[in-house]
C-alpha cells in the first residue's frame, strides 16, 4: 500500500509537535514569567499547525506559499516573536525555534516509507525554501519589534529628561540634557512655561552642561524658550556653556544678546538668588 | 608617517544620523590629535550641514576622510545631497539670510568654523566640502 507524504506527516503530527516542544530553546528555562508552560505549548501547537498546513495539502504542491500569502501564519509568527521578546530572550530565539522545527520535519521526512533518494532531495529542497521564507519574515518581525521598543523607550526617555526643578522660592532650574530637536524643544518650552506660571517664577536658570553641541538650530530653540519665559515675567540665566562651545557660538555668529550668562551652574544659582534679593551666607556672618 | 585612518561614509536621512555624523567627525579629529576646541567646531559644522541636508533635501551623504600627510593633519568632510539646490549661493552665504525662518547663521557660520569651505549647488546636486587642518 502506498502512503502519501501529507498523510504520513499528518499521522506523525503528535510525535513531531512533542519533539519540537521538547527541543525548542527555552523549553527547560524557568522563564515562564508571562506564559505558563501550558499556554506556551498551546501557542506552539497553533503555530505548528499553521506552518504545517501547506505541507498537508494532498497531493503535495510544488510551491509552498510563503508567509506573505498566509495572513493567519503571519499573525501567529508575530505573536510568537512578541512573546519571545517579552521574555527578554535573545533576538535569535524565534529563529532558533524555527530551525528546530525544520530539523524535526527533515528527520521525519527521511523516515517516510516511500522515500527514495530523489524524492527526499526534492522534498528537502521544497521544505528548506519554505522555511527560508518563514525565517525571513520572522527576522523582519523581530527587527520591527525591536524598532518599536526603541522608539517607545526614546519617547519615555524624552518624558524623563525634561524636568523643571524648583530651586528656591520663585527660582526654577531647567537642566537640558542631550539632543535638542524640534520636538524636544517644544516639550521643554511647554513644561517650563507651565512651571513658571504655576510657581510665579521670577528667575529661570537654564543649564546647558548636558548639551553636547550647540549649533544654530539648538541655539534658535533655546532663544525661543528664553523669549517665551520672558513674556511670562521670568528672567533667564543661561549656564554651562563650555569654553569650546562659547568659541564655536561666536564663530557661528550666534549672539545671545542681552541674556545673562554664567559659566557654571553654581555662579548661575548665585546670580538667580541675587536677582530675587537673596544670598547664601555662612551662619557666622548672619550675627547669631 | 603612520597610515591614514579609514574613511567613513554615512547616509543622512533622519536626525539620529546628524548625531552619528558629528560623533564620527569628532572621533576622527580626536584620533588625529586635534584639540577640544577644534573638535567642537568641526562637530558643530557637521551638525549644521547635515541638518541642512535633512531640512532642505531630505536625504544625503556624508563622507569623512583623513587626508593627513607628513606636514599636517587634515580632516576633510564632504556632504552631498540631491535636493532642489540653493537658488542664490551668494545670498545664502550672507549672515542673516534664511529661506526657512531660521537664524540664517548656518552656512556663513559654518564657513567661519572651518579652515576650508567649498560649496557648489545646482538643482539635484549640492555639495559642501569642509576641511580642518593643523601642523603635524
Amino acid at each position: 500500500m502506498s502512503l502519501s507524504l501529507p498523510t504520513f506527516l499528518q499521522a506523525r503530527r503528535e510525535a513531531m509537535l512533542a519533539e519540537w516542544i521538547e527541543a525548542s530553546p527555552g523549553a527547560d528555562a524557568e522563564t515562564s514569567v508571562s506564559l505558563s508552560t501550558e499556554a506556551r505549548n498551546r501557542q506552539m501547537e497553533i503555530l505548528f499547525d499553521e506552518i504545517m498546513a501547506p505541507l498537508l495539502v494532498d497531493p503535495p504542491t510544488d510551491f509552498l506559499p510563503g508567509p506573505e500569502e498566509q495572513a493567519s501564519l503571519q499573525e501567529h509568527l508575530q505573536a510568537m516573536v512578541t512573546e519571545q521578546a517579552r521574555h527578554a530572550a535573545n533576538a535569535t530565539d524565534p529563529i532558533a525555534l524555527l530551525f528546530v522545527l525544520r530539523q524535526v520535519l527533515l528527520d521525519h521526512l527521511a523516515q517516510w516509507p516511500q522515500a527514495s533518494a530523489e524524492t527526499l532531495a526534492e522534498d528537502t529542497a521544497r521544505l528548506t525554501r519554505y522555511f527560508d521564507q518563514i525565517t525571513l519574515f520572522t527576522f523582519d518581525s523581530v527587527i520591527r519589534q525591536r524598532d518599536r521598543q526603541i522608539s517607545e523607550q526614546s519617547m519615555s526617555l524624552m518624558e524623563l529628561s525634561t524636568p523643571v526643578l524648583r530651586l528656591w522660592h520663585q527660582i526654577l532650574l531647567l537642566p537640558l540634557v542631550g539632543i535638542i530637536d524640534t520636538g524636544r524643544a517644544r516639550q521643554v518650552t511647554d513644561h517650563l512655561l507651565e512651571a513658571i506660571a504655576r510657581h510665579e517664577a521670577r528667575v529661570t536658570v537654564i543649564d546647558l552642561t548636558g548639551v553636547p553641541i550647540i549649533d544654530t538650530s539648538v541655539a534658535q530653540h533655546i532663544m525661543k524658550t528664553i523669549d517665551a519665559a520672558r513674556l511670562l515675567g521670568s528672567r533667564v540665566v543661561l549656564t554651562g556653556i563650555s569654553p569650546e562651545g562659547a568659541q564655536t557660538l561666536t564663530k557661528l555668529g550666534i549672539r545671545f544678546g542681552d541674556v545673562t550668562c554664567r559659566a557654571s551652574l553654581r555662579a548661575g544659582i548665585a546670580e538667580a538668588l541675587l536677582l530675587t534679593g537673596k544670598c547664601i551666607a555662612s551662619m557666622e556672618d548672619s550675627g547669631r | 608617517m603612520t597610515e591614514r585612518l579609514p574613511s567613513i561614509e554615512l547616509a543622512i536621512g533622519n536626525s539620529a544620523d546628524i548625531v552619528t555624523a558629528r560623533h564620527a567627525a569628532r572621533e576622527m579629529s580626536n584620533q588625529l590629535g586635534f584639540g577640544k576646541a577644534h573638535q567642537t567646531r568641526l562637530a558643530t559644522a557637521v551638525s549644521e550641514l547635515t541638518r541642512n541636508v535633512i531640512q532642505y533635501a531630505g536625504t544625503g551623504h556624508c563622507m569623512i576622510e583623513d587626508l593627513s600627510d607628513a606636514r599636517e593633519r587634515v580632516v576633510q568632510i564632504t556632504i552631498e545631497d540631491h535636493g532642489p539646490g540653493i537658488a542664490d549661493l551668494i545670498l545664502a552665504m550672507e549672515d542673516g539670510f534664511s529661506t526657512s525662518n531660521g537664524l540664517g547663521a548656518g552656512l556663513p557660520g559654518t564657513r567661519r568654523l572651518v579652515d576650508d569651505f567649498h560649496i557648489s549647488s545646482s538643482p539635484g546636486m549640492t555639495r559642501v566640502i569642509i576641511t580642518v587642518r593643523k601642523p603635524a
